[in-house]
């Protein structure tokens, strides 16, 4: 039950945001409420549960007619990503109190319901619930985009809405042909996970779950609608996007795809790994011509997220997870580079690498910052990323020497992008001739927070790599050598 | 008569008391109490229709049956008539309206329970005469222009709906529909002109011309009653044949099921480039004709609970749109609606809400009717139907999208014209029944569930 009220907690937060809106700052207090409330929560169901495989279960049917239900439950990797979830909520509203100024009950609404959309996905073991909060999550963040971001942002929102319906319907397409291979109407997955399928037809069906994981991870060639959704946005849209968004692409692979079709993991792997690698090549390249700050980092997190899906798609131990570290890691240092350059932004009306600079000297605090989440992204020693990419390498060195190597020619293109973006804004002349005022506090807490975790899972990643275990124990297609 | 039969009739009385009632009320110079006289009928019919839930089937004659389907149908218009009555704004002249209106409710009633041609025919005769006057009202040119259109179609179809009666009493020698079967020619024949007389009135392509202009030049409330009341009613008919009857096949389910189709792509065809709102559920409502014929044509075990489930989220998803519209101006086109959400916000939200259902998209009650579709497709293995329906809703999704998102994208627009409360409480309850039905579906499967024979 505790689960459904963590479910519960961000709706009900976003219909209260929505209806008291308009006095005062009162809905930025309810929204922020309801993501510490979540938090702690949620902390609360971690520490209390039992030494198990699920942390925590519920079953209740929900439309016994057809077979669906509500089946909710949390592992390690759930729970890491809904509490990277309320943290990065919490990050949104404080990024956001000046930003946002007009319709502000109905962009935290938003927020909370964003929120909520994406922990069901973490949630959910029905897939037809799945498949639903998949759909669920593109409304709150299309209107993110549409009302609140800049320049062409109906465009951009649309082209978002579109390419990740589309993909979705894929998967609800899959999903009802998986369901209707059961010999009863159902759609539970730890039912559906049980039978028996011929190896085509478990690759046909793989194809449908993964056309939606592709387009949400962003893997080059279904990347087309992030560059824009993730400039355009405001920078808590930015935010959630990269740091909570892609995630659910990526957790989708992590969880569905071994779980349903063990046989058709191993035969579409290769072709995982290759397109990883070349989206991660194409991603950091591109990222090394953009002015655009924030652009640049949107590309960044193309390359991150093909990393990523190299890294389960290699399907090994040490691969796995480096997938698991890297998600959280990039959710930490995509959503602080974001964070930060909404600060820029707010301050100089100019991303452009062209215009800035020389921040080291006028605003030390901001420098040390964003000098600290450039070098996650480049995955210098020490920090989350690091660990994430060093994993996957080695675990694809397990598999595919060939593909390993380029996933290291990868790393080396991070360091130019990483260095061009870090000199562009913090280091060299100073073009921009205003007065730049330093991170206030309510953008340097946020942003101490996620180094502070950067470094943790940097300096220590079994504490993560503990909690997920389970999850990587269950996804693991074949016995590491 | 016996006393037995009064009572099966009772909630029929009701309604038709009601009207009359309203009807002399009329003259008086305020128009409250022939509004509250059909409102009380149809009032008094619900009550009555919940209180013999359960209750033995009876029968009178072989004109009339009085079992759950009938009773749920005659609960159905009555309460959508009272819905529709709450927002109906016809000019000045139309005091007669509310008895129109509970004319409407009649008219369906008896259509839901008709086990017989001449009911049938009748109930048809009432709903469509009672539509047309409506319609006509205003007098202002296109709701002359509507109910002109109406009237010309309507007639046609009435002939071949009698025609068709005639061929198969002449064939089967029976007017009931337990004796309807055969293969015969002259059968097959007369069943083909009734079906295209009922696809008249289900508002099924090709036969679909009049629906978005009754949508978009009818007053407010009276498109409701066509879209709503008078389709349930012929859903429940078809229902009932399907039933009792033994329709010459494949004439009949292939016949269904083309028109279905014929609709499904057409409604949402033409839906797609609509900037009236209006005029976009005018099409749209032929579209959802189409699934519903489309399940009816499967014939599925479970097309009876799916056909019933559908029409009772269907009902509060267009009344909450047709209101909604209603609410942000006579016919508020795409435009019109940007930015609404700023001025008012709940009531743009109840609007999304029911759109939301329209699309068939989870939350809301139209996701779990959509469901059934799909079932009833993949079981019986429909394959060309089910790429048809698949086609009709992605192109729903879009034009509905439109509309759904329009009123928070934008500045702010002039300020909307004032909304009456009864207006808005209509809106709010619509809004919340589909969320019900959407997020506790089995509330309505199990009535359903209860309400149909031989369960």
């Amino acid at each position: 039950m505790a689960l459904i009220a963590l479910f519960l907690l961000p709706v009900c937060g976003g219909v209260l945001a929505y209806v008291i809106a308009g006095r005062g700052e009162s809905e930025r207090w309810v929204t922020l409420a309801t993501f510490i409330a979540m938090l702690l929560l949620l902390i609360g169901i971690v520490a209390g549960a039992p030494d198990e495989r699920w942390m925590a279960r519920v079953d209740l049917p929900w439309v016994p007619t057809f077979g669906i239900s509500i089946i909710f439950a949390l592992d390690g990797l759930s729970a890491a990503l809904i509490g990277v979830a309320a943290v990065l909520g919490i990050i949104c509203v404080m990024a956001s109190w000046h930003e946002i100024g007009t319709d502000s009950g109905l962009f935290h609404a938003c927020l909370c319901w964003t929120v909520a959309a994406t922990l069901g996905v973490f949630m959910s073991f029905d897939l037809l619930v799945f498949a639903f909060f998949w759909e669920a999550m593109l409304v709150p963040s299309f209107m993110l985009i549409a009302v609140w971001g800049h320049g062409d942002k109906e465009g951009a929102a649309l082209k978002f809405l579109i390419f990740n319906a589309v993909a979705g319907f894929g998967l609800l397409a899959a999903v009802f042909g998986l369901a209707s291979m059961a010999d009863h109407m159902t759609f539970n997955a730890f039912e559906l996970a049980g039978i028996k399928l011929s190896t085509p037809m478990q690759v046909w069906l793989l194809l449908g779950f993964s056309l939606a994981f592709m387009v949400k991870l962003s893997i080059p060639p279904f990347h087309a609608w992030l560059p824009e959704a993730h400039t355009l946005a405001p920078t808590a849209g930015s935010i959630l996007l990269a740091g909570l968004l892609l995630k659910t692409g990526a957790y989708g692979l992590f969880r569905f795809s071994p779980m349903l079709f063990p046989d058709a993991v191993a035969v579409v792997a290769p072709y995982g790994i290759a397109l990883g690698a070349a989206g991660a090549l194409y991603g950091g390249l591109v990222a090394c011509g953009q002015t655009d700050a924030k652009r640049l980092v949107a590309y960044t997190s193309i390359a991150h997220m093909s990393i990523v899906l190299m890294g389960i798609a290699a399907g090994v131990q040490y691969a796995l997870a480096g997938a698991a570290v890297e998600m959280m890691a990039h959710s930490f240092s995509a959503s602080a580079l974001f964070l930060m350059i909404g600060a820029l932004y707010e301050r100089t009306h100019s991303r452009d690498l062209r215009d800035l600079g020389g921040l080291q000297q006028t605003a030390p605090r901001f420098a040390a910052a964003f000098a600290i989440f450039c070098s996650a992204l480049l995955a210098m020693p020490g920090t989350a990323n690091f660990v994430g990419e060093a994993l996957i390498v080695v675990g694809i060195f397990q598999v595919n020497w060939m593909f390993a190597l380029m996933a290291l020619s990868t790393l080396v293109v991070s360091v130019v992008y990483a260095t061009r973006l870090l000199k562009g804004v913090v280091f060299g002349e100073a073009r921009f001739k205003g007065a730049f005022a330093d991170l206030s506090w309510r953008e340097y807490g946020p942003a101490l927070v996620l180094a502070a975790a950067t470094l943790i899972v940097g300096l220590y990643p079994q504490s993560l790599i503990g909690l997920v275990e389970p999850a990587i124990k269950a996804a693991l297609v074949s016995p590491s050598p | 008569m016996t006393a037995a039969q009064l009572v099966a009739l009772s909630p029929l009385i009701a309604l038709g008391l009601g009207a009359v009632l309203a009807m002399m009320l009329a003259p008086l110079p305020n128009a409250t109490a022939a509004r509250a006289a059909a409102a009380g009928g149809m009032g008094i019919a619900t009550l009555l229709v919940m209180l013999r839930t359960g209750a033995p089937v009876a029968a009178v004659d072989s004109l009339f049956v009085d079992d759950g389907l009938a009773r749920f149908g005659t609960g159905f218009a009555s309460l959508t008539c009272l819905g529709a009555l709450l927002y109906l704004r016809v000019g000045v002249a139309a005091k007669e309206a509310p008895a129109l209106v509970a004319l409407v409710a009649l008219g369906a009633s008896a259509l839901a329970g008709a086990g017989h041609a001449a009911t049938l025919f009748v109930g048809l005769e009432i709903v469509s005469l009672a539509l047309i006057a409506l319609f006509a009202f205003p007098l202002s040119r296109p709701a002359l222009e509507a109910g002109y259109k109406y009237l010309v179609m309507s007639g046609l179809a009435s002939s071949a709906l009698l025609l068709g009666m005639a061929m198969i009493f002449a064939d089967t020698g029976s007017l009931s529909f337990s004796g309807w079967s055969g293969q015969r020619p002259l059968f097959a024949l007369g069943a083909a002109l009734l079906l295209a007389g009922i696809a008249f009135k289900f508002s099924l392509a090709p036969f679909h011309m009049w629906t978005p202009d009754v949508f978009e030049g009818a007053p407010a409330g009276t498109a409701a009653l066509a879209g709503v009341v008078s389709k349930a009613a012929v859903a429940i008919a078809l229902l009932r044949i399907a039933g009792e009857a033994k329709m010459p096949e494949p004439l009949w389910r292939d016949g269904l099921a083309a028109l279905g189709a014929a609709s499904i792509l057409i409604g949402n065809l033409l839906a797609l480039r609509q900037q009236l709102l209006p005029r976009m559920l005018g099409y749209s409502t032929i579209a959802h004709s189409g699934y519903i014929a489309v399940i009816l044509a499967t014939g599925v075990p479970f097309a009876g609970e799916a056909v019933l489930f559908y029409l009772a989220v269907y009902a509060p998803a267009l009344i909450g749109a047709l209101c909604g519209s209603a609410l942000f101006g006579t016919a508020p086109t795409l435009s019109d609606l940007r930015g609404l959400a700023r001025r008012r916000p709940v009531e743009a939200m109840a609007l999304s809400t029911a759109l939301l259902s329209l699309a068939g998209l989870p939350a809301a009650g139209g996701f779990i009717a959509k469901l059934y579709l799909f079932r009833a497709l993949v079981v019986t293995e429909a394959w060309t139907l089910l790429i048809v329906v698949v086609i009709g809703s992605s192109l729903g999704f879009y034009y509905y999208a439109c509309f759904i998102l329009a009123p928070f994208l934008g500045a702010a627009s002039a300020e909307p014209p004032h909304s009456r409360r009864p207006d808005r409480a209509l809106l709010m309850v619509c809004a919340l029944v589909i969320v019900l039905f959407g997020v506790a579906p089995m509330l309505l499967i199990d009535l359903v569930q209860t309400v149909l024979p031989g369960r």
